[in-house]
């Protein structure tokens, strides 16, 4: 069952559209890396997936329902955002900001910290006075305490050194396999996301300029890097999965 | 012509000696050493939290430190920030920290212009002060986006914004802190193209990122810093290989 | 001793309310990131309704009255209604008012919560029947001895009451997760929206419960403290005086700080009473000491560059710069020759005050729109300006055009001196210090009677070339000739002021406002900027002040007090505090302009000028969030917008 679907959607700023005309679907415990070069509306989908942005035209549908325009709602109905301004509060300390994202009963804070262990050290410091990559962290650390049905990570790697985009992104990939989450993963790094996740979508001026199983993308690099440049032919030829065309 | 620490004679472009930096009972930079050559590309690389972002920010006068700064043989580090600019030691911003209400253009013009007193007099009694746009624009490809808002970009042309910022008006060593955070391949690329060009007017510039094919195709030189204190210095075939860095940065995957 | 004991007792109740004042306003300020102004006035509602209900059994509304009781109510009913209707009171500001204007410039709130202060002080005397009435008994009324003075048992409840609410705000602020989050919204409301909790609900609840809490202390309070139609919303100054030794963080510290106020307040009476004590330290010395202690210790606390993740700068509204148009100048100006040159009498007095009140609400849009440096000392350079051109002119015989600049240079003194704090205090912190500069002024130049003769501070008219430019002639109210010279000086100061916004200045300018750190690292002297428009500003307005002096002939203190400086702050906020044009509007608006004449003569509802102001004032902040002029350039470049691209298609 899709989690996360967007239908016919476009949205944009003021009088232009970043996104147009976009299908996007993601199943429950599926990881969908969401690619595409700078402004071809990524983060776009993703701020109308939670709710920041309305569409203009078509729907976004979580758990089958419509998604309400209430954006804290969402957020605890399971849709939860790790927007590239990271969402963090830099006048509480690293301690404040997790128990503000922590449900009621849910999981606690030590938990989570045990799978970030460079976090642990910086609990009770003022978030203003983190690095740009332990910001990063926290960013993650407080979406995972949310206990998320569907994930929305953008750029996660941003800011983050090698070694901790090696121990961050199988953070992610265990919470669609244990906890049975839909992720739809936004990643310049297009190795990294492509050894991630299950399917991947690349945007081009906001359109799908090319899809398929994260595999198939792999085998077949020069057509994603053709998709980068907004190589449009690439579309119908390839198909999702089950074999079927992606796009009508 | 790349070399390592050792066999280099005679005084560096930029000279950074002995600095240390502390925000209470944390010890952000120890007792660090750093020198960049007049058109050398130098890079500084570590885990997240090693302090480099500390280091550019106890270089340009933002955090108090102990240890010197000497720019071309001139100790800059008693001077205020905008002092240390004016001599020349320009930077880049890790979060942006671009001007919200100018347009890109003139982001980068409030950098090259004349100022206090001089300015105000020149403004009432002298000749407009719109002029071309900035080279460094046209160099960073910003030209189409010099009339808009910086918050109107993606993240990573907002970065751009910044590298254009501080390369104008004059600067003989820039500092960028994470300049390509948020570019995709293509434009990483492409931004590694123009690092090039700035240091080939003898330009020294430091580089710090996080995206290896970046650093290790650009620099001279590239310095490794964990917990504050550097661990290795080299050539990026030398760095590449050194155990010590694989195991606190680059880790056991090929890098992308 | 026991005088001493006696003299501190007596301070707390009056302490007490500051406490409170000062408790809430930091929790509010920690929600909401609002400096609310109308706090003050939100205990006078709430004391009042009880006043009135324990007197006769009537509550009074806004609109309209109910007769709950004949005769008297019982103290317990009106008090509880009392308290409930300062928490309503709050509790509507915040959803009528502050609400929609959640996402708005932070300057707009502050404006904002100013409107409603003065509604409900223009409100007060229009609904209560407030002469001669007394605030009846609440709490028992013996007395205890301590240390040998007979203390108020009354007094140390009230004081109790005060400190149990800053305690409880603190405890929720601190060990609460709701507390955490509302401290979080803030910072950034989005951000707290996708952590899954609704930021409106958060503030409501503060503005509810201080709203409740400051009532409570209040009503409580008020039977020792007195009852009159004004000084609860007054007790908004010392309250921010407190708040901001707390440095807007612990509500603890602002509660113990404005106790200390008021106790210390309470120690000045008596030693006034002494002969030792000098004159010039009477009045408004009390008020004023404090916020100088605050000025201070803020400053040594301060950075000159704000740390990695520090505090931002307050959002300031948008700014086009001005392009030089000498069509609209010409236009401008022709229509301004015509509006002088075809009225007389007090129209044209409006007229001569709308340009000369033009070029102070400029001064504004230099230092606080353009430099973002929020500063409610104006219309204290203004006064600075006028007293000094009467010194010079009257015993000094300084001539004209050398009679306005004099003044200026010292008034530029003065905003040197009071820009200082700025370079180490930002945002609303600044915004309180600049006040607390307006407030020496107000106390030791204009109201020190060293300064101030007894026949008035008056001013000799001013000639050039033996060409008489005097504001009076026989029995013309404003000659041409002063209206002229009016027009040439402040149009030739707006005119340097254009090509400085949108040149080199203007620019580095809005650098600093969007961000300090940045225009550091781009090689822009911070410091000696905000000094340059710290004095500009202060020019513009010591000539602005001169021009007053000379259009009245003589100086009135009451034209400058720190009431009128907030007015005109919001004032020129509403008009558009980052456009020449909102200057102009501001104008148009201010007190005696060419918008009073009309109300005043051809409306003749002078009487309910105060209560329309202050509503106005309310109702455009919150349909103009970016200001009139704002709003106005915000739909034409939608038209044009929309025009382009019909074109287009
Ligand atoms: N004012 C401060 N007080 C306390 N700790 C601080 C302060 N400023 C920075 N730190 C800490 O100093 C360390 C070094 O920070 P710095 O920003 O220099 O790291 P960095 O190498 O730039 O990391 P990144 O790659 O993530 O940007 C971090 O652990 C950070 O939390
Ligand atoms: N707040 C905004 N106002 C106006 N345009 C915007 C805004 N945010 C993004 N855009 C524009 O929308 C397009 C898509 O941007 P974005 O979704 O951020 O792309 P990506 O995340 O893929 O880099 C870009 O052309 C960008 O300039
Ligand atoms: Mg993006
Ligand atoms: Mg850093």
């Amino acid at each position: 069952m899709s989690v996360l679907e967007l239908k016919g959607v476009t949205a944009g700023y003021g009088h232009a559209a970043a996104v147009r005309d976009l299908d996007l679907s993601v199943k429950a415990g599926e990881v969908v890396a969401l690619l595409g070069p700078n402004g071809a509306g990524k983060t776009t989908v993703l701020r109308t997936a939670v709710g920041l942005l309305q569409p203009t035209s078509g729907e976004v549908r979580v758990f089958g329902r419509r998604l309400g325009r209430r954006v804290e709602k969402n957020a605890r109905a399971g849709v939860v955002l790790v927007p590239d301004t990271r969402a963090i509060f830099h006048q509480l300390t690293v301690r404040e900001n997790l128990s503000l994202a922590r449900r009621r009963g849910d999981l606690d804070i030590d938990a989570v910290l045990d799978r970030l262990p460079r976090l642990a050290p910086l609990v009770n410091r003022r978030v203003g006075l983190l690095s740009g990559g332990e910001q990063q962290m926290l960013a993650l650390a407080k979406a995972l305490l949310a206990r998320p049905r569907v994930l929305l990570v953008d750029e996660l790697s941003l800011g983050l050194a090698p070694l901790a985009v090696q121990e961050l992104l199988p953070i992610v990939r265990a919470l669609a396999d244990e906890a049975w989450t839909g992720v739809l993963l936004v990643e310049q790094h297009v190795d990294l996301a492509l050894a991630t996740a299950d399917r991947a979508v690349v945007l081009h001026h906001g359109r799908t300029a090319l899809s398929g199983t994260a595999a198939e993308l792999r085998a077949d690099r020069e057509a994603v890097r053709k998709a980068y440049f907004g190589d449009h032919e690439e579309d119908e030829l390839v198909l999702a999965e089950d074999g079927a065309p992606l796009h009508a | 012509m790349p070399s390592s620490e050792h066999d280099r004679g005679g005084a560096a472009l930029l000279e950074i000696r002995d600095l240390t930096v502390r925000y209470g009972g944390v010890v952000a930079n120890d007792g660090v050493n750093l020198a960049i050559d007049r058109g050398e590309v130098v890079g500084l690389i570590g885990p997240n939290g090693a302090g480099k972002t500390s280091l550019v920010d106890a270089v340009t006068g933002f955090t108090a430190a102990d240890g010197e700064v000497v720019l071309d043989g001139r100790r800059l580090d008693r001077l205020p920030p905008h002092r240390r600019r004016r001599a020349g030691l320009a930077r880049t911003w890790q979060a942006g920290e671009l001007f919200a209400d100018l347009t890109v253009a003139d982001n980068v013009a409030v950098a090259v212009q004349r100022r206090g007193w001089a300015g105000l007099v020149a403004d009432v009694l002298g000749r407009s002060a719109r002029t071309a746009p900035d080279p460094s624009l046209e160099m960073l490809g910003l030209l189409d986006d010099a009339d808009r808002r910086p918050d109107e970009l993606s993240l990573g042309r907002q970065r751009l914004v910044g590298v254009a910022r501080a390369l104008a008006g004059g600067s003989s060593v820039v500092l960028l802190d994470e300049p390509a955070a948020g570019l995709d391949t293509d434009e990483s690329e492409a931004f590694g193209d123009v690092v090039r060009t700035m240091a080939t007017s003898g330009r020294g510039v430091l580089l710090i990122d996080h995206d290896m094919n970046l650093v290790l195709n650009v620099c001279d030189r590239v310095y490794v810093l964990d917990f504050g204190r550097v661990i290795a210095c080299g050539t990026p075939t030398e760095i590449r290989a050194d155990a010590a860095v694989v195991a606190a940065y680059l880790g056991e995957e090929p890098v992308a | 001793m026991d005088q001493l004991v006696l003299f501190v007792t007596l301070g707390f109740a009056v302490g007490a309310v500051y406490a409170v004042i000062a408790s809430s306003l930091v929790a509010v300020h920690a929600a909401t990131g609002v400096l609310n102004f109308a706090q003050g006035s939100i205990a006078l509602w709430g004391v009042w309704v009880a006043a009135e209900l324990g007197a006769t059994g009537t509550l009074i509304l806004p609109i309209g009255s109910v007769q709950i009781a004949d005769g008297p109510a019982p103290t317990t009913v009106a008090v509880a209604i009392g308290v409930a209707s300062s928490a309503l009171v709050a509790l509507l500001t915040h959803l009528l008012v502050m609400r929609p204007l959640r996402s708005a410039p932070a300057l707009s709130q502050v404006v904002a919560s100013v409107g409603v202060m003065l509604l409900i002080v223009s409100l007060v005397p229009l609904r209560f029947d407030t002469t001669g009435a007394v605030a009846a008994p609440i709490l028992p009324s013996g007395t205890i001895e301590v240390l040998g003075a007979q203390v108020a048992v009354a007094d140390l409840i009230v004081l109790g009451l005060a400190l149990t609410v800053a305690v409880l705000l603190a405890a929720y602020f601190r060990f609460t997760r709701w507390g955490t989050a509302t401290r979080a919204s803030a910072e950034d409301e989005t951000a707290l929206r996708l952590t899954g909790w609704s930021p409106d609900r958060l503030a409501a609840l503060v503005w509810f419960t201080t709203g409740a809490a400051t009532g409570l202390v209040a009503v409580v309070g008020s039977p020792s403290i007195g009852l009159d139609p004004i000084s609860y919303t007054f007790y908004v100054l010392p309250g921010l005086a407190a708040a901001l030794i707390a440095r807007l963080r612990s509500v603890l510290v602002a509660a113990a700080a404005g106790l200390a106020i008021g106790v210390f307040q309470s120690l000045l009476m008596m030693m006034s009473t002494y002969d030792f004590w000098p004159v010039w330290a009477q009045a408004g010395f009390g008020e004023t000491v404090p916020f100088l202690i605050v000025m201070v210790a803020l400053f040594v606390f301060g950075r000159s560059i704000p740390e990695r993740g520090g505090v931002q700068t307050l959002r300031m509204p948008p700014v086009r710069p001005p392009r030089t148009r000498p069509v609209y100048a010409l236009v401008v100006v022709a229509a301004t020759v015509a509006a002088i040159l075809l009225t007389e009498g007090s129209w044209r007095f409006g007229v001569v005050t709308s340009i000369i009140m033009m070029l102070i609400a400029l001064s504004l849009v230099v230092l606080t729109g353009y430099l973002g440096q929020i500063s409610l000392a104006a219309m204290a350079f203004a006064g600075t300006g006028g007293f000094v051109l009467s010194r010079v002119t009257t015993e000094y015989g300084v001539p004209f055009p050398l009679s306005l600049v004099l003044p200026a240079l010292a008034a530029t003194v003065l905003g040197v001196i009071v820009g200082i704090p700025a370079l180490r205090i930002r945002g609303a912190h600044l915004a309180v210090v600049t006040l607390a500069g307006a407030l020496a002024i107000q106390t030791f130049v204009f109201g020190n009677p060293a300064f101030t003769p007894y026949e008035g501070n008056l001013i000799e008219d001013p000639t050039l070339f033996g060409l008489d430019l005097g504001v009076r002639s026989g029995t013309v109210l404003t000659t041409t000739s002063f209206a002229l010279m009016v027009l040439v000086v402040v149009g030739t100061l707006t005119w340097a002021t254009a090509r400085l916004m949108r040149g080199r200045t203007g620019r580095s300018f809005l650098a600093i406002r969007s961000n300090e750190r940045a225009a550091a690292s781009v090689g822009i002297d911070v410091a000696g900027t905000k000094l340059l428009g710290f004095a500009f500003s202060a020019f513009l307005a010591g000539i602005g002040g001169c021009l007053i002096g000379y259009s009245r002939g003589q100086l009135s203190v009451e034209s400058f007090t720190v009431f009128v400086g907030l007015t005109l702050l919001c004032t020129v906020y509403v008009a558009g505090i980052t456009s020449l044009a909102g200057a102009v509007v501001a104008g148009l608006l201010a007190p005696l302009g060419v918008l009073a004449t009309f109300l005043e003569g051809t409306l003749g509802v002078g009487h309910l000028y105060s209560l329309i102001a202050a509503i106005a004032l309310v109702v455009t902040a919150v349909l103009n969030p970016v200001g009139i002029t704002g709003s106005v350039r915000q739909a034409s470049e939608h038209l044009i917008h929309r025009r382009t691209t019909r074109a287009q298609l």
